[in-house]
């Protein structure tokens, strides 16, 4: 113990007041700084001409500490605004962004209906008008599916430009970021919605029921979004590499996507894949999405599919909220 | 009383079986600088995490502002400004979008937000830049941008990872003159660099690391005298003369280091007026000299030097 302080490495504030205190608790303190006088005199480099930003009184103003914080720390709320509308303006701001994420389903869209069509004379397709009629709930499901990843992948993007990083070194609610994450993707996923309804209308002839039931699929589809956005940011706070994150998103992804009643009829899947299918949450989210933009009679579907995306996101962000936790 | 700005005792981090840190006892008071020093991953970044709060230590405490920084993470982060050894900017907003972004995320209303972020903008000369993205700014345009934003909440603490890796040397010297200024006007700053250089311009006080552990401290100055050395190195047209050269240093024992493949001979010296004598050794002996050049001691002198002196032997018997 008397040798403790042998150890001990001190820099020692100018200030004398600290330096009896260092003194007082016994250990024996170097004080080369102290010595050399209140600023140890160094050369200003900067005076031989050197672009030198930070001169005078009046920069000195603007960089130095104060006694009082000059704001009170921000709500949860208000951090979670910013950190939207910021998120929001990014994406939209981004032309080639807009349009290449828009382009996307509507390819996707008019791909499935023509390779498809056929399948529109199966018997369990009777009560469709046409294939887009049938395709188009499943498809609003897939853009949430495929916006749900993106969150996931947004989450990392943001890991590794060190823009998170900086947020953990700021006084604000690492949760806010997530929130903020998933709701901004919630509004992209919106306006893609919206678009994709309208031109498979304009283009495809597709027929909902009724504009009441469209807009009911569209914000079931926002919601299902949403939900299994969560997932998908959870997925990326605990595996923190992007390769490995695209990986797991798409072993998900696809075998959910089509072993479900999205692109066949389930009748008219093999049984044992129909036993998957059945057992597969999607299912229910796009039936549930059939049944309200076709004007089907609502069953046990909107409600489970409900419960299940309510459960997805109540999982995905505790798990979330806890990986990302500050210090670990 | 001003309490010490940063006070660590006995940090220690550990990662599974690995000591990233060992034992680090401080305390840093406003308006120092201090430098710590190290060769890569010997500690540095992630002594700067904990202090900044991303990180918990493993044993030991630190306080930031009088708050210890795990309990009260919270407290500390109002106090304190963090750049990364990365730029962390937002590359897809503008330089001013950015500042009144986080300053939102600080506390301030849209108006104080803007009329802080054009404050700072002004102060970092990034005013005719301040509406272009900041993917298209320079390097050291950006490091000022990363400057300017850990500034907005005008910190106590500054906390700066490597701040002039990768810059050019008009971009490291504004840099350097923001630290000098900053400090000046009660700031303290944490400073992590690989150049001893740097620790030297700026820093009151240097904690030198390697591979966890205070291996060295004291004042620049100190530092340099007791463990690095200056050299002249005196580069000669023949290998005759050069050895022609070294005999004279020689009987005027100034202990030169003869290198016969690159002609060279390199004399240390332990004050500046040495630098005068082996000049004039060389002219009496009527030597013809082709290059003549000072070494500062080097981050590198300095691990050698504590090697030699046997630092890690004592490392190891205190681990044990």
């Amino acid at each position: 113990m008397t040798q403790r302080s042998t150890g001990t490495h001190r820099a020692v504030s100018k200030n004398s007041t600290a330096k009896n205190a260092a003194a007082r608790n016994g250990a024996p303190v170097r004080n080369g700084a102290a010595r050399r006088g209140p600023r140890p005199a160094r050369p200003d480099r900067a005076a031989d001409g050197t672009p030198f930003y930070l001169r005078g009184e009046e920069v000195t103003q603007i960089i130095r500490p104060v006694r009082k914080r000059p704001w009170r720390t921000s709500s949860f709320g208000s951090q979670v605004w910013v950190l939207t509308a910021r998120s929001l303006r990014t994406v939209f701001g981004n032309f080639k962004l807009v349009f290449f994420g828009l382009l996307q389903p509507i390819v996707l869209l008019l791909l499935f209906s023509q390779v498809f069509k056929s399948i529109a004379s199966l018997p369990s397709m009777t009560g469709y008008h046409s294939y887009v009629d049938f395709l188009m709930p499943a498809t609003l499901v897939n853009i949430a599916m495929t916006t749900a990843m993106g969150s996931g992948a947004g989450v990392l993007t943001e890991i590794y430009t060190g823009f998170i990083g900086r947020l953990r070194a700021m006084p604000i609610n690492m949760f806010a970021v997530l929130v903020a994450r998933t709701l901004s993707d919630a509004v992209r996923l919106t306006a893609v919605l919206v678009v994709i309804v309208l031109s498979a209308v304009v283009f495809l002839d597709f027929r909902p029921s009724s504009v009441l039931g469209i807009v009911a699929a569209v914000a079931l589809s926002v919601v299902v979004g949403w939900g299994l956005g969560w997932l998908f940011v959870a997925i990326a706070t605990w595996q923190s590499n992007v390769e490995t994150m695209q990986a797991v998103s798409f072993i998900v992804m696809f075998p959910l996507m089509f072993v479900s009643s999205g692109y066949m009829p389930i009748d008219a899947l093999p049984t044992w894949l129909r036993m998957v299918a059945r057992a597969n949450p999607l299912t229910y989210a796009i039936d549930a999405e059939r049944e309200l933009a076709l004007g089907q009679p609502l069953d046990w579907a909107l409600p489970l599919a409900l419960g299940l995306v309510a459960a997805a996101a109540l999982v995905g962000s505790l798990f979330a909220a806890h990986n990302f936790r500050r210090a670990k | 009383m001003e309490r010490p700005r940063i006070e660590v005792v006995g940090l220690g981090k550990s990662f599974g079986a690995v000591d990233a840190l060992t034992d680090i006892t401080f305390k840093v008071g406003a308006g120092m600088v201090l430098g710590v020093l190290g060769h890569n991953g010997a500690g540095k970044t992630t002594l700067t995490d904990i202090l900044a709060t991303r990180s918990r230590p493993t044993t030991g405490t630190a306080k930031v502002c009088g708050f210890d920084v795990v309990k009260r993470g919270d407290k500390v982060r109002e106090r304190i400004g963090m750049t990364s050894q990365f730029v962390a900017v937002d590359d897809n907003m503008s330089g001013r979008d950015n500042l009144i972004l986080l300053a939102r995320l600080l506390g301030a209303s849209p108006r104080q937000a803007k009329a802080r972020a054009d404050e700072l903008l002004e102060a970092f000369d990034l005013v005719a830049a301040a509406n272009r993205k900041s993917a298209t700014y320079s390097g050291g345009m950006r490091r000022r941008l990363d400057l300017a934003a850990s500034l907005l909440s005008r910190p106590d603490v500054l906390f700066l990872d490597e701040p002039s890796t990768g810059l050019d040397p008009a971009s490291r010297s504004d840099v350097w003159g923001f630290v000098q200024r900053l400090a000046a006007d009660g700031t303290t700053v944490f400073l992590t660099t690989q150049y001893l250089e740097e620790a030297d311009q700026l820093a009151h006080y240097v904690l030198v690391l390697a591979f966890g552990r205070v291996i060295a401290s004291g004042t620049p100055d100190q530092l340099k005298t007791g463990i690095g050395k200056r050299q002249v190195t005196v580069t000669l047209p023949s290998s005759h003369a050069t050895f022609y050269a070294a005999a004279a240093l020689t009987r005027e024992r100034l202990q030169p280091l003869v290198d016969a493949k690159e002609r060279t001979v390199t004399v240390p010296i332990p004050d500046a007026g040495d630098i005068a004598s082996v000049v004039r050794v060389l002219d009496v002996a009527n030597v013809p000299i082709r290059d003549l050049k000072v070494t500062e001691p080097s981050l590198n002198d300095v691990y050698m030097a504590l090697h030699r002196s046997g630092w890690n032997a004592q490392a190891a018997g205190s681990a044990s």
